[in-house]
Order: structure tokens, then C-alpha cells, then sequence
């Protein structure tokens, strides 16, 4: 018995034990706001209005049709946790990608013309759409490293001048523009550029958009695990992040890890277009703002706790949610409910380092006045 | 005549809204936090308004009416600013991280409202978008009485606070306290100055005036499609307060060149020239964000900015 509990009490102790419950109640209080809202926007539906929401795809009652939609939430899943990883990497490297949603857009113009346009195999054009959307984000590195750009405001200049260049040349390129719908035709599965579901379709009821592209992600996050956790790249990376002019005295070159910050970064942020493009679920819209996913990314990446594997669970979370909005637009609530959740968890996972800090002064006067009572009791 | 006249009437409406945010900005930059939600402001403050200018009944008054709005727009754009002095100064929390929420956050709650105000009984979802055609009227006059030329009063205001701000900044001891906490936190600690209290204060400063710009930026229209937030006018806005290196009379400088090239994207099918070079409109779109860039690199290399800023102000640490 005593050891269990010695067990609970060093594993909250542990660092990561203190960020999953902390972020857990960030999630738990945006759900709780989002409640709220739902409530009084229509109080008789809200309750049913937010099972559906936490719900997504367990409300039907078909198994088939479950099946189904859990397969396009986690294939939905993959492109933020591509995104989340974009954001982490930078963000260790002391780097904060808000050009993230600019990245995305170059990627998705290789992608129309590439894969829509000329129909290329599916990794040509996946490879070449990471690639320059690598390309496009050492723009920002660029900046920082040679002019002392700031990398948040370039980002941002970026992701507008990105969006305007993706609608002005897809709108113009009648082979890859639906005109009709104001959007890219989507990428069918008979198409080369499709990335093959190899056979994981069959496993969710047929839905062909869940396939390689779980795979890859899954690589991609050991991939990332293993760069900071075991290679000098990720020590430098982490180093410069930490504190960049001790980095730059103990012989780090700041300016190559800007580069390969921003240029992995970037890719990510390209192989979250190819995710989400690639298996004909989305395609692109003629929108007047930056695509969201950019923004999403970082609302993952912070609350799985900037760590690689704990964006899985956070990006698959905010998906959940925000499939499981978009079903309620029957019920009078907009879908966008899901994204006030998501916006409140990220501004309270702002205040995880002042909790922790808090939680970690606790531990110490108490771990002191157990030491002060067992000197007592020996006098 | 009236190309020219009209042309003129959004360069001095874009100078306004990019003015007046970019103060706001510099209030919040000035005293050590980063002002990243300033589109997330604007946006709070036009939706909040928006919706006032929808509920408000037409029997009362104009101006009173129009008072009404002014003020909602700047007392909700404060209260919501408030968030970012929470989450900032007292909780230390990333100031990157808390902007991009807020900025997220406040579009989301617009949307969602505004969704629910416009419904009707054969649409159960209403759409984003409001529409405010009496309060266009009131806000908008014809310019110099020619019909057809708008121009909206709103931007008077701003006009007048520009030497305001310049005064507050440079001439009173809150400017030089506010100036004091964001450069050198520590020793404005020991001259007996509350720095979180001045943080707090510079904040919700930035609140009202980025509510000002956003009320501006969406009575330039008679309607606002909500979904969109602030168009990235809040973001512009931070680019020239960059620009400005956060001084009051670069600011203005740096407004009006940006706005230059926000007024072309609008304009540019009436002038004849330009229209019949054929090039894409969002080219045009664009280029207000490449100019900005292209600007940041020339300005950037040396940092003007406040010393600390972006850095929660914490007493144990030693400067």
C-alpha cells in the first residue's frame, strides 16, 4: 500500500506528470466555457449540443457510419500534428512560426499543379511541396538571421502575401480551378497523387482517406522524438533555444540553426498541406483570410506540451472537438463553438509554467515542513 | 474629380485605422508586452459595436446613438484587452502564445453571436455577416458636400488624438513611467513606481484605442463580414508600429505609406492606368505586405525596440 503511494507521489512529482494535468484542466475549463455559451444560446439543446460536440462520431448509432467518421477524424488528425510539429520545432529553436499558415498555402500551390494539374505520384509531389514550403520559411529565417527581421511580424507579413499568390495563381489556372465552387478540385482516389490507403480502408468502414499518411505522420513524430532527444542537431537546436548568445559562446552557429529551424519547420508545415490535400478531403478555398490550421497548430503544439508525442493526443483532441462541432449546426449552434473551446485552451495553457511554478513551491514547503516535524519529533 | 476626391477620402480613412491601432500598440509595446492581439481587439471592439448597431433601436436619436456605439466599442475592446493584462502580467504566460489565442478567440465569440443574432425561423444557423446601413449614414458625411465622396467623422477623432498621444507620451510623467517599464522595469520598481499596475494600465489603453480603429475600420462600409475578424489590419497596424520604432510621429508617417498601398488594392480599377496594365488584384492585395516587409528589413537591423519587450516583469531576477 505504502509503496503505490509512494509510486502517485513521485509520479507527480515528475515534470510530465504536472504538464498532462495541467493541461488537462485548460481542457477542461474551455469545455466547461463552451458550455456555458451553448447554454445560452439555446438552453433546451445545449445539453444534447455538447455530447455531440465531446461525441463526434460515437453519437451514431451505426457502427458502420462510426467507423467511418472516427477514420476522417484521425485522418484529419495527421495534418495538425504535422502542424503542431512545425511549431515545436521552431519553438525549441527559440522561434515562434506564426508563418506556419503562409508555408501551407505554397505547399497547396505545388500540390494543385503537381498533383491536380499534371497528376504526379503521390510522394513526387509530397516531397516537392515539403520542399518549397521549406523554401518559403528560411524567407523568414533568412530575415532573422542577416536584417534582425522579427520572425513573428515577417510570418505574419508572409502568410498574407502567401495567401493572395495561392488565390491569384489557382484562380487563374483553369485546369486546377473548380470555378463554379470558388475552389481547387479535390484529388480523387483513382488519381497518382492520391496517397494510397493500403488497405487501412477496409478497416474503417471504407473510408479511403485514412492510409499512408497515418503512417507517415506516426514516423514523422519519431522522427522529431529522436532529433531532440538523441542527435547533436536537436542539442543545438534546443541549446540555441534555451539561451541563444550561451549557445553562440560555446561555438554554436546561430545563424545555420535558424536555417534548419525555420527549413524543418517549414517542411512540416508543407506535409500538413499534402495530408490534408492529398487524400481528396480538402481542397483549396478562395478565402479572404490565412488558412486556420496554421493558428491550430499552435494551439496543439502548447497543449500537448510542446512534446512530440503529447501533440498526438492534443491534436487528436482538438479535432474531436471540432468535428464534433460541425455537427451541431442542425441543433441552431454555430460550429464555431468548438473553436471559442479550443482559443480559451490555449490562452489558460499560457498559464501552465506560473501553475507548475506554483504547484513546484508547494511541493517544497511541504517536502520542509515534513523535515521540520521529523526534527521535532526526534527532540 | 470624384476619383481623386474618393481616393483621397480611404487613404485618410486607412491612415486613421492604421494610425489609431498602432497607438493603441504602442501603449501595450511601450510598457513591455507585445501587443499581438491587437487584430484581436479591433475585432472584439467592431463586434461588440456591430452588435449594438443592430440592436439599437431607430427611434432613438442619431448622435446619441452614435455615442452609444463609440463607447461600446471602446469599453468592450478594453474589457477584452484585459484578458492579455491577465494572462501577461499577472500569470507570466507567452506573450506569442496569448496574443495568436485572443486573436483566434475573439473572431470565434463574433462569429458565433453574430450567428446567433441573425438567425431567423427558416434559417436556424444565421450567417456572420451585419449589416449597419443607418449607422453608415451617421458615421459618413458627404465630403466637402460633394454626393458620392464619403467620409467618415470617425477619423476627426483620430486626427485630434494624434498630437494627444504625442503629448502623453513625451510630455507627462504616466508617458515617461509607461516608457520606464518597458525599457528598464527594475529600476522604475525602485523609484517606486508599480510596474504591473503601469502594465495593466498601457493594456487596456491599447484596448480602447484598437476598439476605436475597429469601429472606424467597419463603418467604412455598411456592412462587415464578421468571420474575417479585423481583415489583418491589426496585424498591418503592428508592422507600423515596427515601422514607426515605436514613436508617435513615425507612426503616423508609417501609416500613411502603408495606407498608400492599401488604398491602391481599392482603387486601382478606377484609375485608368493601372487598370489597363492588366495585372492580377491580388497583386495589388499584396503588395500593402511585401512593401511592409521590404521596409522591416531596412529598419530592423537596429533594434529600437523596448528592452524588455515580451519579457513578464518578474522582481527576484536581476537585470
Amino acid at each position: 500500500m505504502n509503496k503505490i503511494k509512494m509510486f502517485f507521489s513521485s509520479l507527480l512529482k515528475k515534470d510530465a506528470t504536472k504538464t498532462v494535468i495541467t493541461s488537462l484542466w485548460c481542457a477542461l475549463i474551455g469545455l466547461i466555457l463552451g458550455f456555458i455559451i451553448l447554454l445560452f444560446i439555446n438552453a433546451k439543446e445545449a445539453a444534447y449540443g455538447m455530447t455531440s460536440v465531446l461525441g463526434n462520431y460515437l453519437i451514431f448509432s451505426n457502427p458502420q457510419d462510426r467507423l467511418n467518421y472516427f477514420g476522417q477524424t484521425l485522418a484529419k488528425t495527421a495534418p495538425l500534428i504535422a502542424m503542431s510539429l512545425s511549431i515545436l520545432v521552431s519553438y525549441k529553436a527559440g522561434l515562434f512560426n506564426l508563418g506556419a499558415s503562409g508555408q501551407y498555402s505554397i505547399a497547396v500551390i505545388v500540390i494543385s499543379f503537381l498533383g491536380i494539374g499534371l497528376n504526379w505520384p503521390w510522394w513526387i509531389v509530397m516531397i516537392l511541396a515539403m520542399i518549397s514550403a521549406s523554401a518559403f520559411a528560411m524567407i523568414s529565417g533568412a530575415l532573422k538571421a542577416y536584417f534582425n527581421v522579427n520572425e513573428v511580424i515577417s510570418g505574419i507579413m508572409l502568410n498574407w502575401i502567401a495567401l493572395y499568390l495561392t488565390n491569384g495563381i489557382l484562380s487563374n489556372s483553369t485546369n486546377v480551378w473548380d470555378s463554379a465552387h470558388s475552389e481547387t478540385y479535390t484529388i480523387s482516389n483513382s488519381s497518382n497523387a492520391y496517397i494510397p490507403s493500403i488497405g487501412l480502408d477496409k478497416v474503417f468502414a471504407g473510408n479511403s482517406i485514412v492510409g499512408l499518411g497515418m503512417v507517415l505522420i506516426l514516423i514523422v513524430v519519431a522522427v522529431i522524438f529522436i532529433l531532440f532527444k538523441k542527435t547533436t542537431i536537436g542539442y543545438e537546436l534546443k541549446a540555441t533555444g534555451l539561451n541563444g548568445d550561451a549557445a553562440d559562446y560555446a561555438g554554436i552557429n546561430k545563424i545555420k540553426n535558424i536555417f534548419i529551424a525555420t527549413g524543418i519547420s517549414g517542411a512540416l508545415a508543407g506535409l500538413a498541406a499534402v495530408l490534408s490535400l492529398q487524400n481528396g478531403f480538402t481542397a483549396w478555398r478562395l478565402g479572404s483570410t490565412p488558412p486556420d490550421i496554421g493558428f491550430q497548430g499552435i494551439s496543439s503544439a502548447f497543449l500537448g506540451g510542446l512534446h512530440p508525442i503529447g501533440v498526438i493526443f492534443s491534436s487528436y483532441f482538438i479535432v474531436h472537438i471540432t468535428e464534433g462541432g460541425s455537427m451541431i449546426t442542425d441543433l441552431g449552434f454555430s460550429p464555431e463553438v468548438a473553436s471559442i473551446m479550443t482559443s480559451v485552451i490555449i490562452y489558460l495553457s499560457g498559464f501552465v509554467v506560473f501553475v507548475k511554478e506554483v504547484m513546484h513551491k508547494h511541493e517544497i514547503k511541504n517536502e520542509l515542513n515534513k523535515l521540520t516535524r521529523e526534527k521535532e519529533e526526534e527532540v | 474629380m470624384i476619383v481623386v476626391l474618393s481616393t483621397f477620402s480611404f487613404l485618410l480613412a486607412y491612415i486613421s485605422i492604421l494610425t489609431i491601432s498602432a497607438f493603441g500598440g504602442m501603449f501595450s509595446e511601450k510598457s513591455g508586452t507585445l501587443a499581438l492581439s491587437l487584430e484581436g481587439s479591433m475585432t472584439f471592439g467592431a463586434f461588440a459595436a456591430g452588435v449594438a448597431m443592430h440592436l439599437l433601436p431607430a427611434t432613438l436619436p442619431d448622435a446619441l446613438s452614435a455615442l452609444i456605439v463609440i463607447l461600446i466599442a471602446l469599453i468592450s475592446a478594453g474589457l477584452f484587452s484585459l484578458l492579455l493584462a491577465l494572462a501577461c502580467v499577472t500569470f507570466k504566460a507567452n506573450q506569442t502564445l496569448v496574443g495568436t489565442a485572443l486573436n483566434i478567440l475573439s473572431t470565434a465569440i463574433a462569429v458565433v453571436l453574430i450567428k446567433h443574432i441573425t438567425r431567423t425561423e427558416t434559417l436556424p444557423v444565421g450567417n456572420s455577416r451585419l449589416n449597419f446601413t443607418r449607422f453608415y449614414e451617421i458615421f459618413n458625411v458627404d465630403m466637402f458636400g460633394i454626393q458620392g465622396v464619403k467620409f467618415n467623422w470617425l477619423i476627426l477623432i483620430v486626427l485630434v488624438l494624434v498630437p494627444i498621444v504625442y503629448l502623453l507620451i513625451y510630455k507627462t510623467q504616466y508617458g515617461l513611467r509607461l516608457s520606464a517599464c518597458g525599457e528598464n522595469p527594475s529600476s522604475a520598481d525602485s523609484l517606486g513606481i508599480n510596474v504591473n499596475r503601469t502594465r495593466y494600465t498601457g493594456i487596456v489603453l491599447s484596448g480602447l484605442f484598437a476598439g476605436l480603429g475597429g469601429l472606424l475600420l467597419i463603418t467604412m462600409n455598411a456592412e462587415w463580414e464578421f468571420a474575417n475578424g479585423a481583415n489583418g489590419f491589426g496585424y498591418l497596424a503592428l508592422a507600423v508600429l515596427i515601422f514607426g520604432q515605436w514613436k508617435p510621429l513615425y507612426i503616423f508617417l508609417g501609416a500613411f505609406i502603408f495606407s498608400i498601398f492599401k488604398t491602391l488594392s481599392v482603387v486601382y480599377p478606377s484609375i485608368d492606368i493601372l487598370a489597363n496594365l492588366g495585372i492580377s488584384s491580388y497583386f495589388y492585395l499584396a503588395l500593402p505586405y511585401v512593401v511592409c516587409l521590404v521596409v522591416l528589413i531596412f529598419t530592423s537591423k537596429k533594434n529600437a525596440g523596448p528592452k524588455t519587450l515580451g519579457e513578464p516583469y518578474d522582481k527576484g531576477k536581476i537585470s
